[in-house]
């Protein structure tokens, strides 16, 4: 059985300038190599709940806290941010915020966290050449990260986080600002990280993406867990709308099919299986 | 300051010197033109400049700066210390309105030469080196990287705010603000670009500094290492003891020239 690399435990949230809790008793664990996607509409505490797991809430974000978040076995209230990044890493939306503004070349922006952890530079070269290759920017390495495109930006800024080595890795949003082919290429990088092992924690909004690709989904609506468990599990509930979430475009192809006459035993959320369902209703 | 690919700079013999070779030379050499009362010096440095940019492969941009600032200042102080220095004893042309005296003139030369060297010394150590090469250097001797990030902040970010203000100039346009025009026009048009301008610097403000939190910029306890590398060859170190000499002798002759045991000038 899978070790649990993260485990949430009643943790909630408010920051110190507002009045409700951004995040609310939120309990539950997450196995090491799992894809778990978080969705919900905005405002449910996607983002802090991210900010949370790396550490950024309460360190960076200060407020009322209850509950602990523990990776790897370490408390994220007692463990610096910077500890915290080599276990966890985090990319968020806009990928130009995410660059350091202190390198010339993608080589040096992707090795800045090495540099103030004090990494020899043999290693450094060596661990930034890997990197490069792995996100797919090894031909970029010598350019100046401002004059690259949003998609290639952010896949910088995931290497930035992934060079730290850690086991989980927080994407929030990170494709929203991307055109669908950026979008895509880092899908595909994540999706390979995860298939090597790397436990993956992923906010979106993309349902087809998620329903495809998640091993557990979270759904959250104002800083409540609704819903959790696979794909499957959580888009068939009837209630999900009430909490701001669209189901997948082939789960209502299903239900319409459904509710046309068309024997459907499982509710598919995902591509393949649909269309195996439309082949069966035209047949039959 | 150049980017890390302009090659054809870096990979010149000034440009792979060690920036601290060349910051050093820079003060010394010039604190040596202005502490030494010979008003011809500063011009023999800037000549030697000459050579060093020639070097560097910036000769043109060079020669640019040095004759387009020299020029304007020799003609200004010529005019202000030539005819009205307080110093000017010997009269060496009477224009009519005003006498051209010779140690007006003389001091012109020193402030101008003094000038045109320091000038000529940091356009070089700009134009031959890599802002991340010259933080490294700075480090490398002591300087805290926290220090070392603020200045390559704030000079990456500026291009950033430049790229984000042009996107909002732009969709005030799309929605029908003028923004061309006269000087008065534009600036106009440019104020209500001030507010989102400084509204999503202070947003991406946080979000950076989230950045900066998850790579580690708040480690105290680690030593820094850096990705580029300096090197400080033995032509480096001498130039740099050459350029300090240069400077210990010039306060030495100095302080004789002023207890009256030699005379220079």
């Amino acid at each position: 059985m899978a070790e649990e690399v993260i485990r949430v435990e009643d943790f909630s949230f408010k920051y110190r300038q507002t009045k409700k809790y951004a995040l609310k008793h939120l309990d539950f664990a997450i196995k090491k190599g799992e894809f778990v996607c978080v969705i919900g509409q905005n405002g449910s505490g996607k983002s802090t709940l991210a900010s949370a797991l790396v550490g950024l809430v309460p360190q960076y974000f200060v407020g009322n806290l209850h509950g602990r978040i523990l990776i790897e076995g370490h408390d994220t209230q007692h463990t610096s941010i910077s500890e915290l990044s080599t276990m966890i890493g985090l990319v968020f939306q806009n990928p130009f915020n995410q660059l350091s503004y202190t390198a010339g070349t993608v080589a040096e922006e992707l090795a800045y966290g090495l540099c103030n952890h004090g990494v020899p530079r043999e290693e450094m070269v060596e661990r930034v050449d890997r990197i490069a290759r792995i996100m797919r920017i090894d031909h970029i390495i010598d350019k100046n990260p401002l004059e690259l495109s949003g998609g290639q930006v952010q896949r910088v800024a995931l290497g930035s986080s992934l060079i730290m080595e850690p086991e989980i890795v927080v994407l929030d949003e990170c494709t929203t600002q991307l055109d669908p082919m950026g979008s895509e290429e880092i899908f595909d990088i994540v999706k390979n990280l995860n298939a090597d092992g790397m436990t993956v924690v992923m906010a979106d909004h993309d349902m087809e993406r998620v329903a495809r690709c998640a091993d557990c989904v979270i759904v959250l609506d104002r800083g409540e867990i609704v819903a959790q468990g696979s794909p499957n599990e959580v888009f068939s509930q009837p209630d999900l709308r009430e909490h701001g979430v669209e189901p997948p475009d082939f789960l209502k192809i299903a239900l319409a099919l459904k509710e046309a006459g068309v024997k459907v035993d499982r509710l598919p959320v995902t591509e393949e299986p649909t269309i195996e369902l439309v082949k069966e209703a035209i047949h039959s | 300051m150049v980017g890390a690919n302009d090659k054809h700079i870096l990979e010149t013999p000034v440009g792979r010197m060690n920036p601290i070779t060349k910051a050093g030379v820079a003060l010394f050499v010039g604190l040596t033109a202005l502490i030494l009362p010979i008003s011809w010096l500063g011009f023999v440095f800037t000549a030697l400049y000459f050579i060093a940019a020639a070097k560097g492969n910036i000769l043109k941009p060079f020669a640019k700066i040095i004759f387009s600032f020299g020029i304007p200042i020799t003609l200004m102080l010529l005019f202000i210390q030539g005819f009205y220095s307080p110093l000017n004893k010997t009269f060496i042309l009477d224009c009519g309105f005003a006498k051209l005296g010779l140690e007006g003139v003389l001091n012109m030369l020193h402030i101008v030469g003094t000038l045109l060297t320091f000038l000529a010394g940091l356009y070089i150590l700009n134009q031959t080196t890599y802002i991340g090469r010259l933080v490294a250097a700075l480090n490398d001797i002591g300087m805290s990287p926290k220090a070392g990030y603020l200045t390559l902040a704030t000079l990456n970010v500026v291009p950033q705010m430049q790229r984000r203000m042009h996107g909002i100039q732009e969709a005030q346009s799309a929605r029908g603000l003028s923004t061309g025009g006269s000087a008065l026009e534009r600036f106009k048009a440019f104020i209500p670009l001030l507010g989102p301008v400084v509204l999503s610097s202070l947003t991406d403000a946080q979000e950076r500094g989230m950045t900066l939190e998850t790579h580690g910029f708040g480690l105290k306890e680690n030593k820094h290492t850096s990705l580029v590398t300096n090197t400080n060859t033995p032509t480096d170190k001498a130039i740099l003891y050459g350029a300090a000499v240069l400077f210990v002798v010039a306060v030495v002759l100095t302080v004789l020239n002023g207890v009256g045991i030699i005379a220079i000038g």
